[in-house]
């Protein structure tokens, strides 16, 4: 008994020496990431965030200036249009694109002839340059020789010219439908993979239960692939929510910022090099986008719950 | 049109004009060039890196790079030309100075220059300045006031000027007798209304947030409306000669003068509208005439070109020259200096000119045969009697940011698309344009 009694401590020592080299291990590991997460994410996370109060410009790091550049963003008009068409564009489009995404993910989960060339060809959109895509739209919509007036014309429905991009009522939608055209198949491809792991079980016993098809979606699609849609509207949330090129291939934030959005807003400000207030627009997005991956992160966590 | 559309003409263009050949033979003429012009002074030594801005040319572009390597290698200097994008000039630019990166030589428009020369971040060059102007017949009046816009001296060696031309199709208004060019911008609607026969329109101007929208500020500027005050500090624009400005272009809108789409034109917007019929009138610097002389002669052919109209005020047909500039951060601020001199000499400039579409900064140039051509002589004209940067506004960086912002575009947008008042669309244009000339105080 006292030999035994005498080498516990030992053993102990050993075990606790091999927990804290196995813990120092870890943190051995997980230090290059860290360190890549703060040297490329944190850093200038914060350096923007510093600059948005001070006077920076190009070649001059300025002075501290308090909320000046918050006060002349808040002030100045194409701002508070640029924050409701922002979120206009977010919201619109990522109903439009939960709807065309998920609605071609079920068709494209069934058992059709050719499913893996349809697969494919929804792919393009996807996979098309941004400016290319845009650069498209914008011809389409053009008010002479554009396709869209050009396919009402021909077809009888309507022979005047519509001005698509060069009126309030007509360039956001039109901006909008790019963006969907051009976003939904990302919606779409991450459905079809959700739907794919939905065992086929839980669908017979709603059968089995008399449950019909819309209710079998309600009770089983929609409850499986919950999680996978909201980090779906979360990623395109903010994908939507600072793209660039839509709008600016598309209207430059117009006519009468009717298109204007943050990171149109914030472009101005770079050109006259004025990264202090640059870095105020995009500094302004925070909150938002903040808010945004709050409620996400929040459903997902009830979820796991 | 203004720098930054004529610098997205450019990306439209960019694939039309040069060739091969021309290419090629634009290399010999530099070893030619460099072998017969040895530079005034060389020190330092090492590689000198160049920037030089891209244009619409190949054979303009290939020219200058072959003459600064030929240079180099006549000099002893190891040279490395980088041909930018001028559309990304100003981002380049940006991120080169913040990260100590810049060229030791480089080629910008206006505004940059302005922006740097404010910052410190230039060589300034009142020596060479100097210099080149006595060896070439001394600076047009109009260059020399560009040059000198800024404090702490000439920061710019300019070497070549853009500005609009009137373009008018002469064949559809001789048709309904009227003879080219119109002298005032009423004129312009007025024809515009007798001519034009949808979808060919009258006015093919860009009211939207592009460089060319800009062009609005010239034609209220000539309607005798002003941006800011003398000193440049307090913004003017509410004012009768204002609304009498944006009475006669919401009139024009409502008659449906201009062809649909203005309000979001992008840069390329005029050049595509007039090339395919579109337009009777547009604003433009020659990329059209370049690409209607290769692509459709008979287009050319019908074409006048003329200075822009005049307001009830007068006339404003800004230049706009490029510069050559040295930042502080040089590696050998004399052999810049002297490659600088060297691309001045009168051989090369002209063999320039005659594939790139740009007026002349020096006098000595003037008996360039290219300047006979119509787009070169309009060039010309517009060097002699145009009007300063802003002028009769002062070019200072407030002007620049308000230009910017495209404030004058989006005060006739709030009224020909939001039907806002005259009274309203300038309340807001001033308060806005307060607000950009207030930071500069």
């Amino acid at each position: 008994m006292a030999v035994i009694a005498s080498r516990r401590p030992t053993e102990r020592r050993v075990l606790l020496t091999f927990a804290r080299r196995n813990a120092l291990w870890g943190y051995l590991f997980v230090l290059p990431a860290c360190a890549i997460l703060l040297g490329l994410v944190a850093y200038p996370f914060f350096y923007a965030i510093f600059i948005s109060f001070t006077s920076r410009v190009v070649g001059d790091p300025g002075e501290w200036v308090g909320l000046a550049n918050f006060r002349y963003l808040f002030g100045w008009s194409s701002f508070t249009k640029a924050v409701r068409n922002t979120i206009v564009l977010v919201v619109v489009s990522d109903i439009l694109k939960l709807v065309i995404g998920l609605g071609l993910a079920l068709i494209l989960n069934e058992r059709i002839r050719g499913r893996g060339l349809f697969r494919s060809f929804m792919l393009l959109p996807w996979a098309m340059p941004a400016f290319v895509a845009f650069l498209t739209w914008r011809l389409l919509f053009m008010p002479i020789g554009g396709g869209i007036n050009l396919l009402l014309s021909e077809s009888g429905l309507y022979t005047d010219i519509i001005d698509w991009l060069g009126q309030r009522s007509t360039a956001m939608p039109a901006v909008i439908i790019a963006t969907v055209w051009r976003g939904f198949p990302f919606w779409c491809i991450s459905f079809l993979a959700a739907l794919q792991t939905v065992p086929s079980e839980l669908y017979e016993a709603a059968k089995i239960d008399g449950a019909n098809a819309w209710q079998r979606f309600l009770a089983v699609t929609l409850p499986s692939i919950r999680q996978v849609i909201l980090i779906v509207v979360l990623l395109s949330s903010i994908w939507t929510a600072n793209s660039f090129e839509n709008i600016w291939i598309m209207t430059q934030g117009g006519p009468s910022d009717a298109t204007m959005v943050f990171p149109v807003l914030a472009y101005f400000g770079m050109q006259s090099q004025r990264l202090g207030e640059a870095a105020a627009v995009s500094v302004a997005m925070i909150p938002v986008l903040a808010l945004l991956v709050i409620v996400v992160t929040t459903l997902m966590r009830e979820d796991e719950a | 049109m203004t720098g930054d559309s004529r610098i997205t003409r450019r990306r439209f263009l960019g694939g039309v004009a040069g060739g091969g050949a021309a290419v090629l033979g634009g290399g010999r003429l530099a070893e030619a060039l460099a072998a017969k012009s040895a530079p005034a002074v060389i020190q330092g030594g090492g590689k000198l890196t160049y920037w030089g801005g891209l244009i619409f040319s190949d054979e303009a572009n290939q020219l200058l790079v072959d003459t600064i390597n030929a240079w180099g290698k006549e000099n002893g200097i190891e040279t490395e030309v980088v041909m930018i994008n001028q559309n990304e000039t100003n981002q380049k630019v940006s991120a080169a100075v913040e990260s100590g990166t810049m060229p030791d030589a480089l080629d910008m428009g206006l505004d940059l220059l302005l922006l740097l020369s404010n910052t410190d971040q230039l060589v300034p060059l009142d020596d060479l300045y100097d210099r080149i102007g006595q060896a070439h017949g001394g600076w047009y009046e109009s260059i020399d006031a560009s040059a000198s816009l800024f404090p702490g001296g000439r920061t710019g060696i300019p070497f070549g000027s853009s500005g609009n031309l009137l373009f008018s199709r002469r064949d559809v208004l001789e048709a309904k007798g009227l003879t080219p060019p119109p002298q005032t911008w009423q004129e312009v609607s007025d024809w515009s209304a007798q001519a034009q026969d949808p979808p060919l329109y009258g006015m093919g101007f860009a009211l939207s947030n592009v460089g060319d929208g800009n062009l609005q500020i010239s034609v209220l500027q000539s309607y005798g409306g002003r941006i800011a005050d003398d000193e440049g500090k307090t913004v003017t624009i509410k004012s009768e000669e204002t609304r009498e400005y944006l009475q006669w272009v919401s009139d024009a809108y409502k008659a449906g003068l201009f062809p649909p789409g203005v309000t979001t034109w992008d840069g390329a917007g005029d050049n595509q509208a007039y090339l395919s019929g579109q337009a009777i009138f547009i604003a433009n610097t020659g990329s059209v005439y370049l690409t209607a002389k290769e692509d459709d002669p008979e287009l050319e052919a019908a074409t006048h070109y003329a200075p822009l109209p005049a307001g009830p005020k007068g006339r404003i047909s800004p230049i706009n020259p490029n510069f050559r500039a040295i930042p502080k951060t040089s590696r050998d601020v004399e052999a810049a200096k002297a490659l600088i001199e060297y691309l001045a000499n009168p051989e090369f400039m002209e063999a320039y000119y005659n594939v790139a579409i740009y007026g002349p900064v020096l006098k000595g140039y003037e008996g360039f045969e290219v300047f006979t051509n119509p787009v070169h002589s309009g060039l010309l004209d517009l060097v002699k009697n145009g009007t300063a940067p802003g002028a009769p506004d002062v070019y200072n960086t407030a002007f620049a940011d308000f230009s910017a912002n495209f404030i004058v575009p989006k005060m006739v947008q709030r009224v020909v698309i939001d039907g806002v008042s005259l009274d309203d669309a300038m309340d807001e244009a001033q308060q806005q344009g307060q607000a950009i000339y207030d930071k500069y105080k």
